[in-house]
């Protein structure tokens, strides 16, 4: 196996060849571990539902955690930045192209200054 | 490289492998021991870790009825096998790291992610409304940390490149030269407030208290890991304890690198099984400022404040670290204070 071929990034390197070494030798110790445990439970039983605190299961629609909950306590931690950044999102492109101007225009502006 | 090489290479690496599960586990042991003792009770024993993931291979593997096999089954192996890998591209004691040469901390810093990635995905593999959640949290929890720990990695290669060091990402390079060697008095500060930020972000990414909302045992009921059990629940928590040992070998090399062998004079022979033991001291030190102490001190945040915390606080001062650091290189390089 060649391991020459480092991925240089100027400050350091990645080689994927020596991690995928690495990651066969911890997967074959791992595996050994694994395989030693019981594989066995008895299927279609209570104590294959779901743990819901002792409660009945309700429907599935009605316990489903929908995609939009995602990044709930990240939007709530930065609502402050997204009840802002929100409303300038009005789909107008007119509105779009004006803030690429501006921003643009700031740039430029600090790009003189700095120079 | 030859075939012998890659031969050597692995016999290291099966080596690394053990060292970093028995460790991992002594140090979990260590860990709820320091935690007992602080609350003044007796604790369990130092191997109880040890004694928990034989009793849990025994146990049945329940899979939920509305679980994905595959990927329920899977995520736990991934999990343990990400943990272990980091750990071949940090140094240990004063045995330099395996795969050093071919992966530096940027690397190190995407690895990291992975178990918690395994985990966020054995969760939603479960099928069940309090690990879906807790798959969520992990997933806000993980982008809240990452970049406070970017910060701290860029901060500290940076100033290495500025002092003039080739490859200022390499574990080789970051551990041989101590941060704290390179710098002035306003760096020194710097560095420490970097060090802060890294010890912060320690129990978020072991998903310990305050950092434990993907868990929260008393309000999701153990969250990602509420419905596995058995040799599955016994690889997560492997891989949490080679995670604690992977996390404190972290802190070690960027900013405690220093071995017995190099500060005392001793024979060859001694000098290997010296600083392998200086640096599982080294590690229960880290372990016990960055999470024991904290873990019981404090009470769980909610997950909104973690994002909070990492992303506004701790940006902050990571960013005065950084900017100090800079600060210091502007001052060294005009010959204002010496490094």
């Amino acid at each position: 196996m060649e391991l020459t071929s480092t991925l240089l990034t100027g400050t350091g390197s990645w080689n994927p060849l020596a991690w995928i070494l690495g990651l066969v030798v911890a997967a074959v110790i791992a595996w050994l571990i694994y395989s030693l445990g019981e594989k066995g439970y008895k299927a279609g039983t209570a104590q294959a539902e779901p743990f819901i605190s002792g409660n009945p299961e309700p429907e599935k629609g009605l316990v489903h955690v929908r995609a939009g909950n995602l990044y709930w306590g990240y939007l709530e931690a930065l609502k402050g930045y997204y009840n802002r950044l929100v409303p300038l999102h009005t789909g107008d492109l007119h509105d779009y192209i004006l803030w690429y101007l501006g921003v643009t225009a700031l740039f430029l502006v600090l790009v003189v200054i700095s120079a | 490289m030859t075939l012998l090489g890659i031969a050597t290479m692995g016999m290291w690496c099966i080596l690394l492998s053990l060292f970093a599960l028995a460790g991992g586990l002594f140090l979990l042991g260590v860990d709820r021991k320091l935690a007992a003792h602080m609350q003044a009770r007796i604790g369990p024993p130092i191997r109880q870790p040890f004694i928990d993931v034989a009793k849990l291979l025994q146990k049945e593997n329940i899979v939920p009825a509305n679980a994905i096999p595959c990927l329920f089954h899977l995520a736990p192996v991934i999990a343990l096998v990400s943990s272990i890998v980091v750990l071949f591209y940090l140094p240990v004691g004063s045995i330099l790291p395996v795969l050093g040469v071919y992966g530096d901390l940027v690397l190190v810093m995407y690895l990291l992610a992975v178990p918690a990635l395994a985990m966020v995905a054995g969760g939603f593999a479960s099928g069940s409304p309090y690990a879906t959640v807790g798959a969520q949290r992990e997933m806000v929890t993980m982008i809240a940390y990452e970049f406070p720990l970017a910060i701290v990695v860029i901060g500290v290669a940076w100033r290495l490149g500025a002092a003039g060091l080739p490859l200022p990402f390499t574990l080789g390079t970051i551990a041989a030269n101590p941060i704290w060697t390179l710098v002035g008095p306003v760096g020194f500060i710097g560095a420490l407030l970097l060090l802060l930020v890294l010890a912060v972000v320690t129990p978020a990414e072991l998903s310990r208290i305050p950092f434990d909302t993907q868990e929260a045992e008393t309000e999701l009921a153990g969250g990602l890991l509420v419905e596995y059990s058995g040799r599955n629940l016994a690889m997560f928590y492997l891989a949490q304890g080679v995670k604690t040992l992977v996390f404190a070998a972290v802190i070690i090399a960027i900013f405690f690198p220093w071995n017995l062998s190099g500060l005392l004079a001793m024979p060859p022979w001694l000098a290997w099984p010296a600083d392998l033991l200086f640096f599982l001291v080294k590690s229960i030190l880290v372990l016990f400022f960055a999470v024991t102490l904290v873990r019981v001190g404090m009470a769980r945040f909610r997950i909104n404040q973690v994002v909070s915390l990492y992303w506004v606080y701790l940006s902050v001062i990571g960013f005065l670290g950084l900017i100090l650091l800079m600060a210091d290189a502007s001052l060294v390089t005009l010959g204002v204070v010496g490094a």
